[in-house]
């Protein structure tokens, strides 16, 4: 029989996960986050030092940077990568998707189709970029970790992801379709 | 009886559902329409959307990637 055709293989491997069972995951898995290291995921955060790193590399004077003059904020750009466990984990999940999606021959790398479609991303990076800065994280530190936290900021954020994501909707129809 | 093809190699979510809804609106019942995806959440929400219309739905997977989603027009 081929490998294929196991169905084991098509329930893990193949087909996506039901919703349930990836809650669950993600649950767990935040839990023992929480434990390990003291803090709940986020992504958006880690970003940043990336953004904080490169400038720094490229000789970008972070010392004049009123946010960086706080110390708590310039640690996590001097911890070096393989030190930071934020970074360390944002470079799992990259690794581990790329090794999913390549066990179940999916892997592709999709070509651009039109300049409107870089257009949307670039305009689509640069507003979450500013806007995790704003709210003080994404979809993860800002709702799914708030969330399981037991934080009422969490419930706040979900429900404005809901009103931008109803005008994005909107304006992705109007624009890109 | 009428066979539609909807390029939508390279669009990610929710793009194919958006454009699949629109295009299967001008369709006549018993009108077939092959969505061509390649973005993997694409041949989990257009399918579900059209079953829950009540239209005929089957995906097949013709490449690396690369998926043919088939909804026949069925009201």
């Amino acid at each position: 029989m081929k490998l294929e055709e196991n169905k084991y293989f098509k329930t893990v491997v193949k087909d996506a996960w039901p919703y349930t069972v990836g809650a669950i995951l993600l649950a767990l898995f935040n839990i023992t986050l929480l434990i390990v290291r003291g803090s709940p995921w986020g992504i958006s955060g880690v970003l940043l030092y990336w953004g904080a790193k490169i400038y720094k590399a490229l000789g970008g004077p972070l010392q004049n940077w009123a946010f960086y003059s706080n110390p708590a904020n310039l640690k996590g750009v001097e911890t070096p990568f393989f030190s930071h466990a934020g970074s360390l984990m944002i470079l799992g999940i990259i690794i581990g998707a790329f090794f999913a999606s390549l066990a179940a021959s999916q892997f592709k790398i999709r070509k651009i189709k039109t300049y409107r479609q870089v257009i949307a991303a670039v305009l689509g990076g640069l507003l979450m970029g500013y806007a995790t800065r704003v709210a003080l994280g994404c979809n993860i530190g800002g709702f799914f970790s708030a969330v399981a936290s037991f934080s009422l900021h969490g419930w706040v954020f979900g429900v404005f992801v809901m009103v931008g994501a109803w005008i994005g909707s909107k304006l992705l129809v109007k624009f890109f379709m | 009886m009428a066979e539609y093809r909807l390029d939508c190699f390279g669009e990610a979510c929710p793009v194919p559902l958006l454009k699949a809804q629109k295009k299967l609106a001008d369709l006549k019942v018993g009108d077939l329409l092959i969505v061509e995806v390649d973005h993997s959440c694409a041949i989990k929400n257009v399918p579900e959307w059209a079953r829950k219309e009540g239209h005929n739905v089957e995906i097949e997977e013709i490449g690396d990637g690369e998926w043919e989603i088939y909804i026949q027009k069925t009201k």
